[in-house]
Parts: structure tokens; C-alpha cells; sequence
């Protein structure tokens, strides 16, 4: 009894003890939970949470898979989007196809030129049924004409509303479901992915080529102001580093003073121009508060560098005239219809731009001639001969055998264009050789035949002679300039000022700005360009006056390189001996070609004169050196 | 120690009935306590240094002891979202202030537990993902505790599921924050939006104008400019590593691995899979599973069981078909497995396609196109698929990069909350914004790769000229005449002596040449050779002419050629003496050659035309030691700063006429064999030290010169524009 009492007490104290340290456990253990207060200033980041293992996923895995209800719809009947309100089974087959309604009433000149352009183009087709596009230009703001609703307006599904210029017509019918291009749309009305934001065009703006870009040099001249400011009334205010003097904390004390912003009139020469949209007057204070200045100072030179090319690259590829603009518009539609085989963005965002680089060709940019330091490939080793030949129509035989001992040359191809049959028997050659019977037209020349397999084509002409040395290295020279043409024989453009219009020269002179396709290497994007991209009436002019077709090419080139092209060493004597271009100029038996006419068509046809005259002609290293002629790799070059 | 004088009060009345051997027991008891009560009081300081030294700065606290917020029913409620913000208008761009990093600062609201007057709780407090979100804003550079400079605010009340939310009541919660504001600079994000029936493609919580970040936007309610697009987080992505597939064909053409799809579209898929067989495999839910087998890592094909997600990597195309959502969490699983993925979803905006090229690694297809899906992916050419595979695998890459601060969140998604960031920190300081193509290209793309400074083609004009820069120490009669020479030259615009002797003051001013265009003289802090490429105030034109002060043999046609010549070439390096590097296989290293060859990678910049931005890259990025290497050695300027332009533009050199070497007539005593070999011994050894700076050899050999277009033909010399030339 006594043990048992003595033990219940021994049982009262342990547990009351234990209950104790528990107590006291549990309050300390308490107190590690809450940590006492944070000392101040030291950073309180996210908590780590005790018990995060346990926080619970926000979606359960049951929860996540729902049933598909209908497609979610837009809130307000009147918004659009591609999906819903473009109807793409009507652009199956070659792309986007455009019908234009034709002007109702006297038009503009203006306007009777887009509509011009656009059927010229390869968009254009003449029927509303098999088009996938209806475009509806709406234009003459000032003279009042106002179109109505066109026939086949069908609550406007495939439509596109063209204003180029501001101030348009007020609204005589409900747009619906076409798509807009207009200049400085509204947030509230702009549908991205579906509407189409144009550049504001000034009426004067040139329809086709455009005065290209102004500057000059690549980089920013010393001692120009930094910024220029749009003011009220279209002037100017210039901006110099040294006005920086406020603070950025969102306002300044007072404006820069006078003494460091001048006034002008015109665009002034400044490295960048603040534009500020509609609210001119806005434009001093958000330079306060945004200091657009300082944050110019800190931009390194390369960025600025590149900043002022991309301008210069923007406006030439697609702002500098109305038809660029409507091709551009055009062109971000068929990217929409394309899907995946639209233009990369690279190929929008240097040059020489979308509407150059044809995405039907490839979306690839390496099989393109201007990309390849971007992606950092090479061209391929090996060319494809073109051979041309036209009447009389002899086998080029000695002309083969040369091009065929190249160790470059992957396949001769033969271009039988004259009346005359079909010879039966070629020579034998270590490269394949196909022969293609043309159509007797000269744009067959430059027609993307799918057996042409190399990047690089040399372009030649049956009556053409040249050694294997001389095609070695004017291929190796190619490589070095993939997007330029290179070749053997050359001639020049020039400004007649007795006729008031271009003229053209074969004479050897010093300098050039062509070189003859009928002995030249180029890339074979250039056939697709020539055959796709060139308004028919050009291609038409080239079939019937046979010499245009140089100026032609060079145009196209030169058109998208904006660079000359690169002349290599001849041999001399057969210069003189025999004629390489068919009819072509110079001191010749036959007529001379009527070139001075060609030219300046193609010319107004272009816009503008993109050729470019070059000083330099590419020779081999030790070339006519006064050295061995066993150190030299292309000696048969030199002789005599 | 007041515990123990409590039990001592208790212990008498117990005492008198003690015997000494019991005594024993309590002593040990108390002991044990006391004891305890050390342990204890050793506890209660232990923890805290473990503390301190360790985390002392974050808080460890338990979620459930969050201060509770009690909503009045009445409170108010915010604006519907507003559809016109953009981020002119309902943005305040004056609190992101200025930062020198030009990063954005984040302010994340502290937890709170919100309740309504009845004690009923508005929502979870916080979910996993959400947790985790937070911790990885505020592990970033982007995170700071100070309300005052924050330019965005997180709320912490987690809106990530719309449906374990009461909408209401979170949107009070919202309004009651305490730098609310109608929602202004707020960031909120979501991933499930929307609710039975009509599954809104936005958060239907109202918030004014605060930015969303949305899984699952479609043009209606994506405000352009304003919201974020993100992915919808998948747990598997987080859990599954797979091991990294290349680019190249799979076993599947076609894969559809989503379970719940519409009736509708499964029956289009199954018609598919009927018409094409074997390339075409769709999964659905597996139905006999055995126990403790986990569905959600299963699909299944009539009886066949497949694992998943490790099954996407067996298919070259993934389908990722809308559900009532928009966003799937299936992008996220079929990303990660490098699977192209098909997106059918109309009117979807896809993550990030402010700044993403998704054209670049997916294929979207309309909804009505759907039973074409198999021959619209047939036509995309075999090369252009591997190019978006490798485009996928870019994105890991990119995410160990936003995630190295806190790599141990393996997931998919919450490094991306750093790229909201980023995209906001675009918008706010857009000068300084990344760009398109730097949120694109992979940096597989961007080796060997060059993206030239002087990218467009630009011919400068003539009348522009060029300025010619003189290095000179102390020949000063050598130097009179090159600059008497130069001045010969009909479009040099200005000459520039850079002075680069400390000792010695150049000459006085009457003592100079008088020629016809503006002459400076630089002194120099140092004698360094880099001085020579050094961008000076003084340099108008963008065409540099670097010359030594010994080269007096160029003639004024040569060198008014090599202007001309450089006018066609203004990214490149125009000189006159070629040299080249060859590989020398018996040393197995590089080696330099100035030998007759056939062939040229750099000319000698003794005389060459230059951009004159080659001379900020020279002296300012030049990469690694090569700046003090070439000042160390008095050597290799030109082989350095050959290096440097090729291997910015990938483009070759341009040598102009036969000259072959500068002839210096002062050095004719000393032009020993031996001083020739130790030179070109050191040569060597600049390509070769250079080569490893630059971590490639990116030098180009071309077999080509520029000449006058009539150089050495049968005409007229007369008549030739650049008659001449000069000799070798």
C-alpha cells in the first residue's frame, strides 16, 4: 500500500515535471516558429515557409482536362479576327491572288497609277471569283469621290480597305469583316493580327522606286546635334548633349535653355528626331520626364550604328513609295495565308527585305545569296553551266569542254533556242549534261529550271569563249561575293544630257556598272526573281529586244544588292576577236542594239537608276607580276 | 529558473513521507528536468544562430499563422478589366524612375489570409506553384523590399486558378492593397482562366487597370502591348528530366497525347491516324491500369501503354488542340520533349509572342484545317523541321540562363516569370530593350555566325574623303615627307600626326609642311602602339587612312585608288602588302607567311583604309589581352587589328595593286636575314596567341586583288583614271 502510494506519488511528480518541460519545450519551440522581429534594414526577401512541402498545386490533376465547348467567341459582334472573319480556302494554289474594284467615275491620277501597279504585279488577277483578296482603294479624299458598297462585298469577308492618305471618306457602309490598312490606326479600333498599320504618306509621295534613303555614312558625324524635337507647325528643335541637366526623378527645374536648342524649318541633321504623334506640345515635357536625352547619351556608338542603318534599310524596303507600301501590305497578308511557309523574320528585318527575298522560293535563309555570314554558312563548291543556245544554232563544243575540265562544275545544261534541230550527239563530259529544249524567247534564259542543282550558275552564251582557268577564278571570286553577279566582259550607264535621259556604253572604259550575262556567274534566286517579281511588261521588253535583257538582269541585281557588280581578268585577244554578246555593243559588224531606249523604259519601269559604277576589277593575287611564272596558280590568265 | 522554486513551493508537503532511497529518484528527476530545462534554454539560442549564420536575413514562419484580413461585405469591389490599357495610358512609367542597371523594380505585398464576415475563407492562401513563383521574383535582381521604388507590385493573393477563387471577394481583396490604385503598375497572374460554361480566355476577377500575365489569352481579351502572354504550367515538366534528343527524324509523324479532348476533334484525329497508319499515333486516358501506377505518367492505344511524357520525344510533331481553354499545359511537356508542336487552337496567344518568333518552332493551324493537318506538315521541307527542333532546344538553354539564380527550381515555367519581367522592362526602357533577335537565335545559330556592324550596303560618297592618320615617334623628316606625299592625294580631307613620343615635343608650328588641308597634331599620355587606333574627336570622315611614318614609296594614284576601292568596301580592310597564316603541320600550330603566295588573309596596316569604327572596336572591345599583349611587345597591331574586322564581319580582307612590301629606305644596313626570322618567329606567335584569344582562327584566305579596272590592258595610259600605280 505504502509502495504503491509511494509510487503513485513518484508518478504524480514525474508527469508533472514532464508536463513542465513540455510546457516550457513547447514555448520555446513556439518561439522558434516566430522569430522575434527583423532587424531593420535588413532585406525581408519572399518567406521560405515552413510548411511549403505541404501547400497544395493550384490545379489538381483531375482538374486540369475540360471538354472543348464551342470556340471562344468575341465580345461584341463587330471585332475580327484572322480566323474567324478570313476565309483561306479561297488561296489555295499560288498564293494570294487580288482582284481590284475597278474606279468608279474620273480618278486621280494617283489613283489610276496604284491600280496600274497592282495589275502589273504578280498579285494581281482579273477576276473577283478566283481571287482570295478584293481590295478596295480608298484614296481621293479631297475630291469627294466616295466609293460605295462594292458587288461582291459579302459583309465584307476578304476585304481589304486601302487608305493611304488621312482624312477618309465618312463612312458609307459598314466595314464588317474587312480588314483595314490605314495610317495611325487607333488602339481602340486597330485589330492586331488582322487590321494593317500603314506608314502616313504625304500626297506627293512618289509611286514607284523612291529617293532612297539620305544618309550618307554609317556612322553619325561628330559635332551633330543629338536629338532633334518636332514642334508645333512642322519646325524643328535641336537638342545638344550638354542639355542634359536634369535629374531623373521625372521632372526638371526649368527647360534647357535657348542657348543650347536652336529652332529650324526643315529636318534638321540630327542622330535621332523625337516624334510625338499628335501632340506636338507634349513633346518638351516628355523629354523631361522621360530624359530621352540621357538615355541617348548611355547608347554605346555600335548600337546607335546599327539603329541608323535599319532605318535607312526600313525606309528603302518598304516605305519609300506607294507601291512598296502596297506591296508590303499585301505581302504581310500572304504571310498570314502562308502559315508556315511565310517569310522568317529575318528575312523581314534585313536586307533586302520581304518583298526581295520571295518567300516562294525558300523559307530558308541559307538558300538565299544574302545570308550566309547571318547564318554562318558558305556557298557550295560547285556551279551549274547554263549554256544558251540561240541562232544559228552550232554545238558550243570547245565552250563545254572548257567549262566541263573546271573542277568546279557540277552539270552543264544546254538551252537549244533556235529553229534548228536538236543536234543528237553531245560530247562526252565528266560532268552530267541535260539538254532543254526552250521556248525561242531570251527570258527563257533566266527561267528557275528545277534541274539547275547548284546555287551558283554561269550564265553563258553559245558563241562565249573562255578557259578553264578564267572560270576557276572568277568561281572563286563568286564566293567571296555570292550576291553579286561577276563577270568577264562589262559595260556602263551614263546620263545624256543631250537627250535628256540614260544612255548606255560598252566601251571599255574606267569604270562599269554591268557586266553581260552571256559570261557571268550569279546566284539562281536571281531566275526566280526575274521570272516572278518583274512586272510582265519588262520581261515582254526583254523577248523583244534581245540586248535588253542584260540591262535587265544587271537592274535586278543591282536593284537588290544596291552594290556594283565585280569585273574579273579576260584574255585579252578574244575580246577583241569575237564578239561575246549577241548584237552587243561596241565597235562591231552588227547594228548596234537599241539600247539607250531600253534602258531608260526599264528605268522608269524601276522608278529610279539603281545601277552603280565600280573602279576595280578582281584579278588573282600575283597577277601580270613581274615574278615566276611558276608561283603563280592562274598563269594561262596572263598569256598573251 | 522560476519553474523549479514553483515545484520546490509543491515539494515539501511530499517531503516528510520520503525516504532516502526514494529521495534518489527525485533527485534524478529533478535533475532530468533541470536538465531539460538546459536543453530547453540551450534551444532556445541554438536554432538562432543557426539561423543567423545561415538565412538571417529571410523569415521561417508557418503559412497557417498568416496574419487573417476580414473583407466587410461592403468593400469596394474594382473596375472590370479594362480592355483599352495600354502601357501609355494606364501604366505610370514616373515610378520606374531611374536605374542605372536598367532593371525594373518588383514590390511583392506581403501573405494575408482574407476572410469574409462570416469568417469563410475567400480563397487557398497560397498554392505551390505560386509560392514558388514569389520566391523566384524575390531570389531575382528584380526584387526590392522597398514599397517606395517599386515600379510594379505583386500582390500575394494567389489568382492562379480562377475556380478555387471567389470572385468577388478576391477582387475587394485586391482594392484594399495598400498602394492599389486602380490596379495601376499591379502584375497579377493567372493560368487557369475562365469558368464553366463559357470559360472566359481572361481572369474574370476584376482589376482594373492592372497588367495580367495570362495562360490561355485570345485576341479579344489579350490587350496588345499591356498583358503577358505566359505557358500554362505543367507539373510532369517539373518532375520528368529527358534526356536532350538532337534534331533529326522520329519514329511518329504526327502525335496527339492530350486526354479530354472534344469528341469531335478525337474523332478527326482517329480519322487521321486511319488514313496515314503508322505515322500517326493518338493516346488517350489508359482505362486498366493497374493499382499504384500512376495515370497522369501513362497513355494508352487500344491496349498498348506508353510512357508519358516520354513518349513526345518519339514523334517529330506534336498536336496541342484547344480544350474549353485555350492554353494547354501540354505545350509546356511537349516543348520540353522537343517535339514541334502543332497549335490548333483559333484565336490563341501563344506565350510570350511579344518577344518569341513562334513561326520559327511551331506550326499553327486553324481549326476548319484540321483534317488537312497531315499534308500541311508534309509540305514543310525535312530541313526547316530540324531548324525548329533545334529552335526548341534552344529554350532549356535560355532557361538554365534566366534560372541560374535559383537552379534548384527545376520547372519549366517559373524562370519565365523573370522574362515577364524582362518583357515589362522592355517596354519601360525600350532603348535598352533586348532584341528580337537576341530573344531568338540560339547560340548554337549565333557561332560561327557574324552579324556585321556595317550591315547595309552603302557606297559613302567621294566628295567625303578620307582622313589620314601619321604614328610617329621621332623621324621627323621621314615624317615631313609622307605627310608632303599624302597631301598629294586628291580626297584626303585632313591629316592627323598622332605624336606619340613623351620626351620630345613635336615641332614648331612654322617648321610643318604647308599643305592644303587641316593638319592636327595628338600627343600621347604613353608610347603605345595601340595609340595609332584610337578613336580621336579629331577623325570627321568615317574613312581612316593608317600610315607610318616611313612609307613615302606609295604613289598619290595608288593611294587615291585605295580610297576608291575602300568606298566598295567600307566594312572592310583595304591595304596594299598582303600577307597570310598558314597551318603549319609539323609544329601543328599557326604560322605567319609573308612570302609570294597566291593567296592573302591580312594586309599590313603600315598603309591601310578603314571604318573608323574599327577604332572604337580596337580600343574598346577588343577581346581579352590582345590590347596589352600588342603595347607589350611593340608588335602585331596590324595582325590584331586584322583579326578583329574579320572576325567581326566574317568577311576577307581587300588587297589593292602588286605591292608586295614597304620598302624602308633608312633600314637597308640592318635588313639581316636573322632580323627577319626572329621577326617572323614573333608574328607567329601573335596569330597564334590571338587565335586562342578569339577562341577561333577567324581570318578568311581569298586568291584575290583589286586592280584598276584597266590595269596593265593594252589602252592608252593616258587615258587609264589610275596610270600610276607603283611597282611591287
Amino acid at each position: 500500500m505504502q509502495s504503491w502510494r509511494r509510487r503513485k506519488s513518484l508518478w504524480l511528480a514525474l508527469s508533472a515535471s514532464w508536463l513542465l518541460l513540455v510546457l516550457l519545450g513547447g514555448f520555446s519551440l513556439l518561439r522558434l516558429a516566430l522569430p522575434p522581429r527583423p532587424r531593420p534594414g535588413a532585406s525581408q526577401g519572399w518567406p521560405r515557409w515552413l510548411d511549403a512541402e505541404l501547400l497544395q498545386s493550384f490545379s489538381q490533376p483531375g482538374e486540369l482536362p475540360e471538354d472543348a465547348v464551342s470556340p471562344p467567341q468575341a465580345p461584341h459582334g463587330g471585332s475580327c479576327n484572322w480566323e474567324s472573319c478570313f476565309d483561306t480556302s479561297k488561296c489555295r494554289g499560288d498564293g494570294l491572288k487580288v482582284f481590284v474594284y475597278p474606279a468608279v467615275g474620273t480618278i486621280s491620277e494617283t489613283h489610276r497609277r496604284i491600280l496600274a501597279s497592282i495589275e502589273g504585279s504578280r498579285f494581281y488577277t482579273f477576276s473577283p471569283a478566283g481571287a482570295c483578296l478584293l481590295l478596295l482603294l480608298s484614296l481621293d479624299a479631297q475630291t469627294g469621290e466616295c466609293s460605295s458598297m462594292p458587288l461582291q462585298w459579302n459583309r465584307g469577308r476578304n476585304h481589304l480597305v486601302l487608305r493611304l492618305h488621312p482624312a477618309p471618306c465618312p463612312r458609307t457602309f459598314q466595314l464588317g469583316q474587312a480588314m483595314v490598312a490605314e495610317a495611325s490606326p487607333t488602339v481602340d479600333s486597330f485589330r492586331p493580327g488582322f487590321d494593317v498599320a500603314l506608314p502616313f504618306l504625304p500626297e506627293a509621295h512618289p509611286l514607284r522606286g523612291g529617293a532612297p534613303g539620305q544618309l550618307r555614312q554609317h556612322s553619325p558625324q561628330p559635332g551633330v546635334a543629338l536629338l532633334a524635337l518636332e514642334e508645333e507647325r512642322g519646325g524643328w528643335r535641336t537638342a545638344d548633349t550638354g542639355s542634359s541637366a536634369c535629374p531623373w526623378d521625372g521632372r526638371c527645374e526649368q527647360d534647357p535653355g535657348p542657348g543650347q536648342t536652336q529652332r529650324q524649318e526643315t529636318l534638321p541633321n540630327a542622330t535621332f528626331c523625337l516624334i510625338s504623334g499628335h501632340r506636338p506640345e507634349a513633346a518638351s515635357r516628355f523629354l523631361q520626364a522621360l530624359q530621352v536625352l540621357a538615355a541617348l547619351q548611355e547608347m554605346s556608338p555600335a548600337r546607335v550604328l546599327a539603329l541608323r542603318q535599319q532605318t535607312q534599310f526600313l525606309w528603302d524596303a518598304y516605305f519609300s513609295s506607294v507601291e512598296k507600301v502596297i506591296h508590303t501590305t499585301l505581302e504581310v497578308i500572304q504571310d498570314r495565308i502562308f502559315g508556315t511557309s511565310a517569310h522568317p523574320s529575318l528575312l523581314w528585318n534585313s536586307p533586302p527585305g520581304a518583298l526581295l527575298a520571295l518567300s516562294t522560293f525558300s523559307t530558308s535563309p541559307q538558300d538565299f545569296p544574302f545570308y550566309y555570314l547571318q547564318q554562318g554558312s558558305r556557298p557550295e563548291g560547285r556551279f551549274s553551266a547554263l549554256i544558251w543556245v540561240g541562232p544559228p544554232g552550232q554545238p558550243p563544243l570547245k565552250l563545254i569542254q572548257a567549262v566541263a575540265g573546271s573542277q568546279h562544275c557540277a552539270q552543264i545544261l544546254v538551252l537549244w533556242s533556235n529553229e534548228r534541230p536538236l543536234p543528237s550527239r553531245w560530247p562526252e563530259t565528266a560532268v552530267p549534261l541535260t539538254v532543254i529544249d526552250g521556248h525561242r524567247k531570251v527570258s527563257d534564259r533566266f527561267y528557275p529550271y528545277s534541274t539547275i542543282r547548284t546555287d551558283a550558275i554561269l550564265s553563258l552564251d553559245a558563241r562565249s569563249s573562255l578557259s578553264t582557268s578564267e572560270v576557276d577564278f572568277a568561281f572563286l571570286v563568286w564566293q567571296s561575293f555570292p550576291e553579286r553577279m561577276v563577270g568577264f566582259l562589262t559595260s556602263s550607264h551614263f546620263w545624256d544630257e543631250a537627250h535628256g535621259g540614260w544612255g548606255y556604253t560598252a566601251e571599255r572604259t574606267n569604270e562599269f556598272s554591268m557586266v553581260l550575262t552571256t559570261a557571268a556567274f550569279y546566284h539562281r534566286y536571281y531566275h526566280t526573281l526575274f521570272t516572278h517579281s518583274l512586272p510582265k511588261a519588262l520581261r515582254t521588253l526583254a523577248d523583244e529586244a534581245p540586248t535588253c535583257v542584260d540591262v535587265l538582269m544587271n537592274f535586278i541585281v543591282a536593284a537588290v544588292t544596291k552594290l556594283p557588280p565585280i569585273k574579273v581578268p579576260y584574255g585579252k585577244q578574244r575580246q577583241e576577236a569575237a564578239p561575246l554578246a549577241p548584237g552587243g555593243p561596241g565597235p562591231r559588224p552588227k547594228p548596234p542594239a537599241p539600247a539607250p531606249d531600253c534602258i531608260n523604259q526599264i528605268a522608269a519601269a524601276f522608278g529610279h537608276m539603281p545601277l552603280l559604277s565600280s573602279r576595280l576589277r578582281l584579278d588573282p593575287v600575283l597577277f601580270k607580276d613581274p615574278v615566276s611564272v611558276q608561283r603563280k596558280k592562274y598563269r594561262s590568265l596572263e598569256k598573251p | 529558473m522560476c519553474a523549479s522554486v514553483k515545484y520546490n513551493i509543491r515539494g515539501p508537503a511530499l517531503i516528510p513521507r520520503m525516504k532516502t532511497k526514494h529521495r534518489i529518484y527525485y533527485i534524478t528527476l529533478f535533475s532530468i528536468v533541470l536538465l531539460g530545462l538546459i536543453a530547453t534554454g540551450m534551444f532556445q539560442f541554438w536554432p538562432h544562430s543557426i539561423e543567423s549564420s545561415n538565412d538571417w536575413n529571410v523569415e521561417k514562419r508557418s503559412i497557417r499563422d498568416v496574419p487573417v484580413v476580414r473583407l466587410p461585405a461592403d468593400s469596394p469591389i474594382p473596375e472590370r478589366g479594362d480592355l483599352s490599357c495600354r502601357m501609355h495610358t494606364c501604366f505610370d512609367v514616373y515610378r520606374c524612375g531611374f536605374n542605372p542597371k536598367n532593371k525594373i523594380k518588383v514590390y511583392i505585398y506581403a501573405l494575408k489570409k482574407y476572410v469574409d464576415d462570416f469568417g469563410v475563407s475567400v480563397s487557398n492562401t497560397i498554392s505551390r506553384e505560386y509560392n514558388e513563383l514569389l520566391m523566384a521574383i524575390s531570389d531575382s535582381d528584380y526584387y526590392t523590399d522597398d514599397i517606395n521604388r517599386a515600379c510594379l507590385f505583386v500582390p500575394s493573393i494567389d489568382v492562379l486558378n480562377q475556380n478555387t477563387l471567389r470572385i468577388k471577394e478576391t477582387a475587394q481583396a485586391m482594392a484594399q492593397l495598400s498602394r492599389w490604385d486602380r490596379g495601376t503598375n499591379h502584375l497579377l497572374f493567372n493560368m487557369l482562366p475562365g469558368g464553366p460554361p463559357d470559360y472566359n480566355t481572361a481572369l474574370d476577377v476584376p482589376r482594373d487597370r492592372a497588367l495580367l500575365a495570362g495562360g490561355g489569352f485570345s485576341t479579344w481579351t489579350y490587350r496588345q502591348g499591356y498583358d503577358v502572354s505566359i505557358p500554362v504550367y505543367s507539373p510532369l515538366s517539373a518532375e520528368v528530366d529527358l534526356p536532350e534528343k538532337g534534331p533529326g527524324p522520329r519514329q511518329y509523324f504526327l502525335l496527339s497525347s492530350q486526354v479530354g479532348l472534344h469528341p469531335e476533334y478525337r474523332e478527326d484525329l482517329e480519322a487521321l491516324q486511319v488514313k496515314h497508319g503508322e505515322s500517326v499515333l493518338v493516346l488517350d486516358k489508359c482505362t486498366n491500369l493497374s493499382e499504384g501506377v500512376l495515370s497522369v505518367r501513362k497513355r494508352c492505344h487500344k491496349h498498348q501503354v506508353f510512357d508519358y511524357p516520354q513518349v513526345l520525344q518519339e514523334a517529330t510533331f506534336c498536336v496541342v488542340l484547344r480544350g474549353a481553354r485555350l492554353g494547354q499545359a501540354v505545350l509546356s511537356d511537349v516543348l520540353q520533349a522537343g517535339c514541334v508542336p502543332v497549335v490548333i487552337a483559333d484565336s490563341y496567344i501563344l506565350p510570350f509572342s511579344e518577344v518569341l518568333d513562334w513561326k520559327r518552332a511551331s506550326v499553327v493551324v486553324p481549326e476548319e484545317k484540321m483534317s488537312d493537318v497531315y499534308s500541311i506538315l508534309q509540305s514543310i521541307p525535312q530541313r526547316q523541321i530540324e531548324e525548329m527542333q533545334r529552335q526548341l532546344f534552344m529554350e532549356p538553354a535560355r532557361r538554365e540562363n534566366w534560372s541560374a539564380a535559383n537552379h534548384q527550381m527545376n520547372s519549366l515555367i517559373w524562370p519565365r516569370e523573370q522574362w515577364d519581367s524582362q518583357i515589362i522592362n522592355d517596354r519601360i526602357y525600350p532603348y535598352a530593350a533586348i532584341s528580337y533577335e537576341e530573344w531568338n537565335d540560339p547560340p548554337a545559330v549565333k557561332w560561327g555566325s557574324v552579324s556585321n556592324p556595317l550591315f547595309l550596303p552603302l557606297i559613302p560618297p567621294q566628295s567625303q574623303g578620307f582622313t589620314a592618320i601619321v604614328l610617329t615617334y621621332d623621324r621627323v623628316e621621314s615624317l615631313f615627307r609622307v605627310i608632303t606625299e599624302v597631301s598629294k592625294v586628291p580626297s584626303l580631307s585632313k591629316l592627323l600626326v598622332v605624336w606619340n613620343n613623351q620626351n620630345k615635343n613635336p615641332p614648331e608650328d612654322s617648321l610643318w609642311p604647308k599643305i592644303r588641308v587641316p593638319l592636327k597634331v595628338v600627343r600621347t599620355a604613353e608610347n603605345k602602339l595601340s595609340n595609332r587606333f584610337f578613336p580621336y574627336d579629331e577623325i570627321e570622315t568615317e574613312a581612316v587612312l593608317a600610315i607610318d611614318d616611313d612609307i613615302i614609296m606609295l604613289t598619290s594614284d595608288e593611294l587615291q585608288f585605295g580610297y576608291e576601292v575602300w568606298r566598295e568596301f567600307p566594312d572592310r580592310l583595304v591595304g596594299y602588302p598582303g600577307r597570310l597564316h598558314l597551318w603549319d603541320h609539323e609544329m601543328n600550330k599557326w604560322k605567319y607567311e609573308s612570302e609570294w603566295t597566291n593567296e592573302v588573309s591580312m594586309v599590313l596596316t603600315g598603309a591601310a583604309f578603314y571604318h573608323k569604327y574599327f577604332n572604337y572596336l580596337y580600343t574598346y572591345k577588343m577581346p581579352g589581352d590582345i590590347k596589352n599583349w600588342v603595347d607589350a611587345h611593340m608588335n602585331c597591331e596590324d595582325i590584331a587589328m586584322n583579326f578583329l574586322v574579320a572576325n567581326v564581319t566574317g568577311k576577307a580582307v581587300i588587297k589593292v595593286t602588286p605591292r608586295k612590301k614597304f620598302k624602308c629606305p633608312e633600314c637597308t644596313a640592318i635588313d639581316g636575314l636573322s632580323l627577319d626570322q626572329t621577326h617572323m618567329v614573333e608574328r607567329s606567335e601573335c596569330i597564334n596567341k590571338f587565335a586562342s584569344v578569339f577562341g577561333t582562327m577567324p581570318l578568311k584566305v581569298v586568291e584575290h586583288r583589286a586592280d584598276p579596272v584597266l590595269y596593265k590592258d593594252d589602252f592608252p595610259e593616258k587615258l587609264k583614271s589610275f596610270p600610276n600605280i607603283g611597282s611591287l
